[in-house]
């Protein structure tokens, strides 16, 4: 009888529940993980529900698979932080009031990213290439080479052959190449030992502050295509990282140390197991 | 010698010594696996020493926490050791108690007249998970906020109360400067307070009942037809020399600490860990430790969030009350080969849906 009866409170327990749903591996962490720090439903982007729609053009429908591998993608940079806007607002989104500035023309280009990208475009205005759009306006601007949704993480391999000679002769372009090839090498050692600290569990956040100030400088000075204003700061540069690769060291010898005292107490402790345990199976023989 | 003497007029060390250590016996037959409880015991002390270390600089503020244990880790002299000891050592102690449970089960040592034992032993291995998961937040990395998220939401399965637990456990709707003040308070006066007391119950029922032997050399000890009574074996080991045995595994406990940060420093310390928590932005592969693994698995596989919540509570309550509900006198398993079928059946599933969850 009382076997019956607890087989109905499990029943009622259970008849309580929703019933299954479809997908719900997946459904189970958004189930999970709905209520977000504010306690509001996760914000969705006009922009891209419009952009992703049939309405649009085909051309502008690829706009948000393109942002979405992109280096600005993911590093949180959206829609509205280069466009203005209003994101979660679909009637005024596109309003100048939510401060929505939409597409640049071309010669609007080097402003519009520079807005963040400050000391690039400052080497920017003065190079070959920014004097020349301010002439004639039909110079390369900043998505001539790095193209614009989709934009990538910079590398010194955007300086190449097929890119430079669209617009003029390559042997320029090659010598610049050739002098920031140096620290660029160097730049990509260090940025491999900071990720090697990281995998061991160093986080060094002021050295890592310090080589993201050399990076940007660095990457900052190619817009300039002052061949021998690279070459009088490869110098400089080579220094700083010299610097910060010495810290970098430091940390390494630290980890050896730390594994090396570790395996120090391995064996010592196992040691003082190993003969507390005999002294015991001694005097449990007497 | 005088000083010895003085104090021994007062206190009667000796005679107490003489009386736990030398005169106290324990069956010979007792295995290795009756270490494991102390090993628990000093895994423990070793979590509460390294965490008073670690209190020292740690600042339980959303703004300062994960700067400060990067402090730890970085810049305070040997703050390593202390946080890599007390993050291993954390995850160690849970499997040398999931391991003293087994044993515990598997050699029948919950039956009469130790029910209470196993009672006050599951409701300590409650705390520890508890302790496990105020702990895991407190660092304030990416990894401990969003599982926190996870783990906290749980209850909110439960209707009327669910919503109310979770609220009371995150201080508001969601994981927030509050919740870790509240985890802080739970991890570090709350909890070692409440584990204390209940150590010392364990520790007292042992002494009164006696040590249990192994079901199979069960013609040793004479079972009671009824009423209390002190298991004794006058032709056992004395105490000291168990105790020696128990001492020499907590050194190979502590050398397997040392061999983890050694060979395995980031093991208990992935990349997630190293990256401040985020509110606004969710890690791709979401999960809670490898203790909550199974149970988070089973949530996944049962498409209720009520019906996994409610099923997982009734296994809660059938293990925490398992000794009352089990009356069969047989202590040896080895001999009820369908409770064995159970145990091997539950150990296996509960290794697979670890395995599945952590993937």
């Amino acid at each position: 009888m009382s076997k019956k009866i607890i087989l109905l409170m499990i029943f009622m327990l259970f008849a309580n529940s929703a019933p299954a749903k479809e997908e719900w591996k997946r459904a189970f962490e958004e189930e999970y993980l709905k209520i977000l720090p504010v306690g509001e439903p996760e914000k969705v982007s006009v922009c891209i529900d419009c952009h992703k729609s049939e309405i649009m053009r085909p051309e502008l429908r690829k706009i948000p698979s393109e942002w979405r591998q992109s280096w600005h993608a993911e590093n949180n940079i959206s829609c509205h932080d280069c466009h203005g806007g209003d994101p979660e607002d679909e009637k005024m989104a596109m309003t100048p009031e939510r401060g929505f500035v939409g597409k640049p023309s071309h010669a609007q280009i080097p402003e519009f990213c520079g807005r963040c990208h400050k000391g690039i475009l400052e080497h920017y205005l003065k190079s070959g290439h920014g004097i020349a759009l301010r002439k004639t306006g039909h110079a390369p601007t900043c998505v001539t080479c790095h193209g614009s949704h989709g934009i990538k993480k910079a590398s010194i391999d955007i300086i190449n052959e097929d890119l430079c000679t669209r617009c003029h002769s390559y042997e320029r372009a090659k010598t610049m190449k050739l002098a920031l090839s140096v620290v660029e090498t160097k730049i990509k050692d260090t940025e491999d030992a900071l990720k090697e600290l990281r995998r061991e569990g160093i986080v060094i956040e002021r050295d890592e502050k310090e080589f993201f100030r050399i990076h940007a400088e660095f990457r900052a000075l190619f817009h300039t295509t002052d061949v021998n204003l690279v070459k009088d700061r490869t110098d400089e540069f080579t220094r700083r990282l010299k610097d910060l690769d010495s810290r970098l060291s430091a940390y390494f010898k630290e980890l050896n140390f730390r594994r090396n005292y570790s395996v120090f107490f391995m064996l010592l402790f196992a040691g003082m197991g190993g003969a507390i345990y005999f002294i015991y199976k001694e005097n449990k023989g007497k | 010698m005088k000083l010895m003497d003085y104090i021994d007029e007062r206190l009667g060390l000796t005679s107490l010594i003489r009386s736990q250590f030398i005169d106290y016996k324990v069956p010979k037959e007792i295995n290795i696996f009756y270490t494991l409880g102390f090993i628990a015991l000093a895994g423990f002390m070793i979590q509460a020493i390294t965490g008073l270390f670690l209190l020292f600089y740690y600042v339980p503020h959303p703004d300062h926490a994960f700067s400060s244990v990067q402090r730890i880790m970085n810049d305070i002299p040997y703050g390593w050791l202390f946080r890599q000891v007390h993050v291993v050592g954390s995850n160690l102690m849970v499997a040398v108690v999931f391991l003293h449970l087994f044993s515990v089960f598997f050699m029948g040592s919950y039956k009469k007249p130790r029910e209470f034992h196993w009672l006050v032993g599951a409701i300590m291995l409650f705390f520890i998970l508890t302790f496990c998961l105020s702990g895991y937040l407190l660092p304030w990395s990416q990894l401990s906020y969003w599982a926190t998220t996870v783990v906290a939401n749980l209850p909110t399965g439960f209707p009327y109360i669910g919503d109310i637990i979770a609220d009371t456990l995150r201080g508001g709707k969601s994981v927030t400067g509050l919740t870790l003040n509240r985890f802080f308070g739970l991890h570090v006066a709350l909890l070692p307070c409440l584990m204390s007391v209940l150590i010392a119950i364990h520790i007292f029922l042992i002494r009164r009942t006696g040590i249990s032997i192994p079901p199979w050399y069960e013609r040793l000890e004479h079972t009671p037809p009824s009423g209390y009574r002190h298991a004794t074996y006058p032709e056992g080991q004395p105490f000291y020399l168990f105790m020696l045995k128990e001492l020499s595994m907590v050194m190979f406990y502590i050398a397997m600490i040392f061999f983890v940060i050694a060979f395995l420093p980031t093991l208990f310390l992935p990349e997630d860990t190293l990256v401040e928590a985020n509110p606004s932005r969710t890690p791709e592969h979401i999960r809670p430790e490898w203790y909550f693994l199974a149970p988070y698995q089973m949530l996944k596989l049962i498409p209720s969030k009520f019906l996994g919540i409610a099923l997982q509570l009734i296994l809660l309550l059938v293990f925490f009350f398992w000794p009352f509900i089990d009356r069969s006198p047989e202590r040896n398993i080895l001999k009820r080969p369908k409770l064995l079928t159970v145990f091997i059946v539950t150990t296996f599933l509960w290794i697979i849906l670890t395995i599945t969850g952590g993937r």
